[in-house]
């Protein structure tokens, strides 16, 4: 048995902590991992719980990211829960075994402490790992402060390992500004948390020999269309399943998630959608703009995965402009963020119109001033009923102004 | 552990067997023979992984499996993690008595060709030594990339042609010597480290059942002649391997904690390795004249690596 | 073809490989593409003939290649010695041998690589390959004699 972990009612945990103290209240049964900066330290914490005894489970030090994510593929099929963390270069690495976790239905929760990817080497938070991930199958969630990653990281079990979901769950916060930056967070007691997120009731089990199963079979054209739509349908079911445990949540702690959070949206006229601690910032921004007669709200994504495009649309649907800022060098495209809101407002009545901005990467820093800036280029837009700027901007960009497209509708 | 009787083949045929039929195989393809070996020296409950190659797209077809044991295939390099991961699994559910059977005995077991082995999945097979996991991982080297058509590995021997180190007017074939894979492995210091042949059924199911029963991870490297690449009538797999035995270009031996070197096989009639390579299409070229240092050459690998082990047995060091 | 099937309700060989499950649709497929070996209990299979297990679908006794085939072994129990040479390097799983007795072909999953034939120590050979059409009567009719040892 475990020893037992005191914990204040209010503690002072950065990101990084917030997310180890989760592993540790879930009850891991396996964690194998693989230090980078900057999630090592939730890496290096759980190590100080196993050598302190603070957990049961197995602790397995690997060569590599792949390795990792491909001992957990092979734990988590065994049957108990599993669990991991990585940023940036180490996420790249797991690439191939993240499709492979996810085409396998197994609820692997990854805490990923976004960071950018290299060429030119990086350890700053920007998303571009969290990007990396978007088509790989699994649930993604993601958190704007060290409270919300341990909050997720705990319903990030529940929700992958619930029955009818079954897919592994990443958990997302900004390398750095989040993961290392100490605030209060409010945790459960053990008991609270591990009766919240319950004990792990296994599917098709390889330790279980009254059922032997072959996992990762081979399907060519006549049956792998099949099973990449099956998998694609019970990742869009997830939502009822992500809305349930969300609202468990509040019961146990308070605490409010919902699939889009949405700021000062009822009378908004312009808003800026964005990802991460960006949502933070563009509050402040939002309510400084209130303060000089703008109508300003911002949007966030709570569930990056699958997308909200629905309460996306019923977020911004009466807004006249709206800015999606993507903390991702978008590679010869609109940002995909930009891409993905843009398809979910031309399906409504009003069609508002959406610009893009690049910002924030390699860590660096976006200011309120910044979202006061955006802000007041969608009030420009709204006032003058078409976009006036460029489409795709570059906020927070030495050199000369960068930008790309104009509109056909003004 | 529950072992399977190997006193004689009339006691080892009384295993029922674990890996099915209708794989889709080669006709005469040895990875099966060796597969079906592993699987009847035991009655324990297994977990086998397996890396991308021949074994894997043959015998997991959806919707047909040849397992009747759990099986797990993720990626070509990663057989070795999904077994560390499961075991360690394992240990933590057995620990909370969250199993459903707690006490039967579990083994688990990684196959990997000799790509994946020897190239694309080393750094995973070392990092999973090198943590002890208790498994055993078997190599079923055939000395090439066979799934994807036959390309070199860095297993393929000197001189033997395939797609990419090809013989021709200009090129004898591969020119680099196969990596010693054993003695990597041994290196290790794992607990068993051998390598055995099919033809040698006996001393191939004594090493399983030996590997098996070790705690600690246990490394096999297993000839698998491949008739469709190596290019030989699939009736002659037997036959083949015991040229591979005579001819000591696989020599059978095991090494256990790294040192204490055993030789499991010695030939009462060594036979010169012409004859095992006039037995194979991808050693064909090698008999024209101006090959012929290429045989020598291969000829002097095999004996200096037979005096090598020879010692290495005698010292016991 | 003799045929050995074993019991009744052996399912070897009632699929054909190729042509798979009928082809069913993304929401009857298995999650994540797991497949179960067998239908009910199964933990003692270790310990149960193949003819005594409840094979699942999705296993592959239950698939057959015997469409691989050009000759077949046929196999002539009076030569016989039950040395179970067959039955350890058959790649095919396709020696069915009971209580250390070969009894014969499993003509299902047989692939007719020559193996079991070239791997018969008696004289004349056990084991033999004919055409695949051959029947047993005229194929065990033409058994050649015991050889003198050349040489
Ligand atoms: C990451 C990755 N690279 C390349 C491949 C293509 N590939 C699949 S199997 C294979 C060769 C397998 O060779 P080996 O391990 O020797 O097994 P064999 O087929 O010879 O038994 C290759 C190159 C792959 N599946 N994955
Ligand atoms: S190509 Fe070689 S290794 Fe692959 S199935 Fe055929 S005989 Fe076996
Ligand atoms: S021909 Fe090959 S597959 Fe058929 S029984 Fe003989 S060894 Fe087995
Ligand atoms: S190899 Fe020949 S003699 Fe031996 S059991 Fe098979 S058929 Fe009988
Ligand atoms: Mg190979």
């Amino acid at each position: 048995m475990a020893e037992k972990f005191d914990l204040q009612e209010r503690e002072v945990w950065d990101g990084n902590y917030a997310a180890s103290q989760a592993m540790r209240q879930a009850k891991v049964d396996v964690m194998a991992a693989y230090p980078i900066t900057p999630s090592t330290p939730i890496v290096e914490n759980y190590g100080a719980y196993v050598a302190n005894g603070y957990v049961d489970g197995e602790f397995v030090m690997v060569e590599s990211e792949h390795a990792a994510m491909s001992a957990c593929v092979g734990a988590s099929a065994a049957g108990g829960r599993v669990a991991t963390a990585t940023s940036s270069q180490g996420f790249a690495l797991m690439v191939e075994v993240l499709y492979q976790a996810s085409g396998m239905r197994l609820p692997i929760v990854l805490n990923v402490v976004n960071r950018a990817l290299a060429s030119p080497l990086n350890v700053r938070g920007d998303h571009a790992d969290m990007y990396l991930g978007r088509d790989s199958g699994w649930i993604q969630m993601d958190a704007f402060n060290s409270q919300e990653a341990y909050d997720l990281a705990l319903c990030a079990f529940k929700i992958g390992e619930n029955h009818s979901v079954r897919l592994p769950v990443m958990v997302h916060q900004d390398g750095f500004i989040t993961s290392h930056t100490a605030q209060n967070v409010y945790p459960l007691t053990d008991e609270a948390a591990y009766n919240f997120v319950g004990e792990i009731d296994p599917v098709d089990d390889m330790l279980d020999f009254s059922r032997p199963v072959t996992y990762g079979a081979q399907t060519e054209e006549d049956w792998h269309f099949e099973h990449k739509a099956k998998q694609h349908k019970a990742l869009m079911d997830s939502v009822p399943v992500i809305e349930d445990v969300f609202a468990e949540f509040e019961k146990v702690s308070g605490r409010k998630y919902k699939r889009v959070e949405s700021y000062m949206m009822e009378d908004a006229e312009v808003a800026i959608v964005a990802l991460g601690t960006t949502v933070e910032t563009s509050r402040v921004a939002a309510l400084r703009m209130r303060e000089q007669g703008i109508k300003a709200g911002v949007v966030a994504p709570r569930v990056f995965r699958p997308f909200p495009f629905d309460e996306i649309r019923d977020a911004l649907e009466n807004v006249k402009s709206v800015a999606v800022l993507d903390r991702s060098s978008p590679g010869g495209a609109m940002g995909a963020f930009y891409n993905e809101v843009s398809a979910a407002l031309y399906t409504t009545e009003n069609r508002p119109l959406v610009t893009n901005y690049i910002y924030g990467l390699g860590g660096r820093d976006f200011a309120v001033k910044d979202a006061m800036d955006i802000f007041a280029d969608q009030k420009a837009n709204a006032d003058a009923g078409h976009i006036t700027t460029d489409i795709q901007q570059f906020s927070g960009l030495r050199g000369p102004k960068l930008g790309f497209f104009k509109t056909k509708r003004g | 552990m529950a072992i399977t009787s190997v006193k004689n083949l009339k006691e080892f045929s009384t295993a029922n067997d674990r890996f099915e039929g209708a794989h889709t195989l080669c006709p005469g393809c040895a990875h099966s023979m060796i597969v079906r070996e592993l699987m009847n020296c035991t009655d324990d409950n297994l977990v086998v992984t397996t890396n991308t190659g021949c074994l894997e797209v043959s015998t997991a077809v959806y919707p047909f499996t040849s397992w009747d044991t759990s099986w797990m295939h993720i990626g070509f390099e990663n057989a070795a993690s999904a077994a560390g991961g499961a075991e360690a699994m394992y240990k933590a559910r057995k620990k909370k008595g969250t199993l459903k059977d707690n006490d039967a005995p579990v083994k688990f077991v990684a196959f990997g060709g000799d790509g994946s082995t020897f190239d694309i999945g080393f750094q995973w097979l070392s990092g999973a030594f090198e943590r002890g996991h208790d498994f055993t991982y078997i190599c079923l080297d055939n000395e090439n990339y066979a799934n994807t058509g036959g390309q070199r590995s860095s297993a393929t021997p000197i001189g033997a042609t395939t797609s990419t180190a090809q013989a021709g007017t200009h090129s004898y074939g591969k020119k680099e010597k196969k990596k010693d894979i054993v003695a990597i492995m041994a290196a290790h210091g794992a607990p068993y480290v051998a390598q055995l042949a099919p033809n040698k059924w006996k001393s191939m199911a004594k090493g399983f059942q030996k590997a098996l029963e070790t705690e600690g991870p246990c490394f096999i490297n297993t000839v698998s002649p491949c008739c469709t690449e190596w290019r030989f009538d699939p009736k002659d797999t037997i036959s083949i391997t015991d040229l591979a035995t005579d001819t000591l270009m696989f020599p059978i031996y095991e090494i256990i904690d790294g040192h204490e070197l055993n030789i499991l096989y010695r030939p009462k009639n060594v036979l010169p390795v012409e004859e095992y390579l006039a037995a194979q299409g991808r050693y064909k070229h090698l008999f024209k004249p101006e090959n012929k240092h290429v045989i020598e050459e291969i000829q002097k690998n095999i004996n200096e690596y037979w005096e090598m082990l020879q010692r290495r047995e005698e010292a016991r060091v | 073809m003799q045929d050995l099937k074993l019991c009744a309700q052996d399912k070897r060989g009632i699929h054909e490989l190729e042509a798979g499950k009928d082809l069913i649709g993304w929401d009857e497929v298995t999650q994540g593409s797991v497949l179960p070996s067998f239908e009910g209990d199964a933990s003692n299979v270790a310990h149960l003939k193949q003819e005594e297990r409840c094979y699942s679908d999705f296993n592959s006794y239950t698939a057959t290649v015997a469409s691989w085939r050009v000759k077949k072994p046929v196999f002539n129990i009076d030569v016989c010695i039950d040395c179970q040479n067959c039955w350890v390097w058959c790649p095919d799983t396709s020696i069915i041998s009971r209580d250390k007795q070969m009894l014969g072909i499993d003509y299902d999953h047989c692939k007719g690589c020559e193996v079991c034939v070239e791997v018969c120590p008696t004289n004349p050979k056990s084991l033999l390959m004919f055409a695949e059409q051959e029947d047993l009567e005229t194929a065990l009719s033409q058994w050649p004699e015991k050889k003198k040892k050349e040489k």
